[in-house]
């Protein structure tokens, strides 16, 4: 009987272990600029190598340097806003089960909404062009989140 | 001669009958010939048992020699004492593992089927005026969204790869 209430017990801390994780969500939120500049202004630095290389592969700029870097864990329900730049804030609600809405704000306005289903090491990218040929971009991740699922996408105008 | 009467003048011989039935069956005997041949042939054996049983000698004391009996009984006993132990009792030995087991079970069902993808899973929508193109790159694991002008549709694309379809409002591409 001794061992069967510690199986019990076990499955019980696990399962509030599982709920409290499944529950929250953490998000890193970065802000990258795109340009054909070899050296990026006094607040800039180099993005990581693995989102650099993503970046190169997709797009023509020869440079990419991080702007903003924010992490939020965000609870179930919960509405976060992450303020990315002036211009520029993202907002992120907490759907559960890997799923957030996301807007993106670009001077109080909302650009583009979209519910998407975000589990690592899959990056959701916002991006558009902007003054001297240059870009920016928006890159999203979850950090804890089961991996393995892709990010699926719907659009709609 | 019956049974009974058998059995009676045996017990006569052993001096197990009262005194009445005693007596009574000692007239018996002494007036009856077969009832005194049987009495007589029974008392024959008896004799002749008393003489041929060889006594025992014991190698220990007589008290040491039925503590090593006693402990020999309660030996046996214990050993045989799951035997006694209700069926019910022996099933909630195993019925507690089983019980968690099972639990946990349905417990990694649960967080299975609640972090696996819905099947409406994905809506998406762009204000007025601005352009979203989506593109899919499985093998950087990364999903671009693409945002412009409506009226800046025609202007250069970012992207280097080359894109297999002209972009639509609301396109999306698999750079798979």
């Amino acid at each position: 009987m001794r061992s069967a209430a510690r199986v019990l017990l076990s499955t019980f801390l696990l399962a509030v272990a599982a709920a409290a994780s499944a529950a929250d969500i953490k998000l890193e939120a970065r802000l990258v600029w795109g340009t054909n500049d070899e050296k990026g202004g006094p607040n800039c630095k180099p993005v990581d190598a693995d989102l650099a290389a993503k970046l190169h592969g997709m797009f023509k700029w020869k440079s990419y340097f991080e702007i903003t870097n924010e992490v939020a864990s965000i609870p179930l329900n919960k509405t976060r806003d992450l303020k990315m730049s002036e211009q520029c804030t993202i907002r992120i609600k907490n759907l559960g089960g890997s799923r957030v809405e996301l807007s993106c704000i670009g001077e109080g306005k909302p650009v583009d909404q979209r519910v998407v289903t975000l589990t690592p090491p899959k990056w959701l990218v916002w991006g558009g062009n902007s003054k001297q040929d240059t870009a920016w971009f928006i890159g999203l991740r979850a950090k804890n989140a089961k991996p393995g699922d892709d990010i699926k996408v719907i659009t709609k105008n | 001669m019956k049974h009974e009467l058998e059995l009676t003048v045996q017990a006569w011989l052993d001096g197990e009958l009262p005194d009445h039935e005693a007596r009574r069956m000692g007239e018996l005997i002494a007036h009856d010939s077969e009832a005194a041949a049987l009495a007589a042939e029974l008392g024959c054996i008896r004799q002749a048992m008393f003489r041929q049983e060889a006594p025992v000698p014991l190698a220990e004391s007589r008290e040491f020699y039925w503590s090593k009996v006693q402990r020999q009984i309660q030996r046996e006993a214990t050993v045989r004492a799951p035997e006694g132990v209700p069926w019910y009792a022996r099933l909630r030995r195993y019925m507690g593992p089983l019980v968690g087991a099972a639990a946990l079970a349905c417990l990694l069902v649960l967080a299975i089927v609640r972090n696996g993808s819905p099947a409406f899973d994905e809506i998406s929508s762009t204000s007025d005026g601005m352009e979203a193109v989506t593109f899919h790159d499985q093998s950087a694991q990364m999903t671009v969204v693409w945002l412009q002008d409506s009226s800046a549709a025609t202007d250069v694309q970012p992207v280097q790869k080359i894109i297999p379809h002209e972009n639509e409002s609301g396109t999306v591409i698999d750079l798979e």
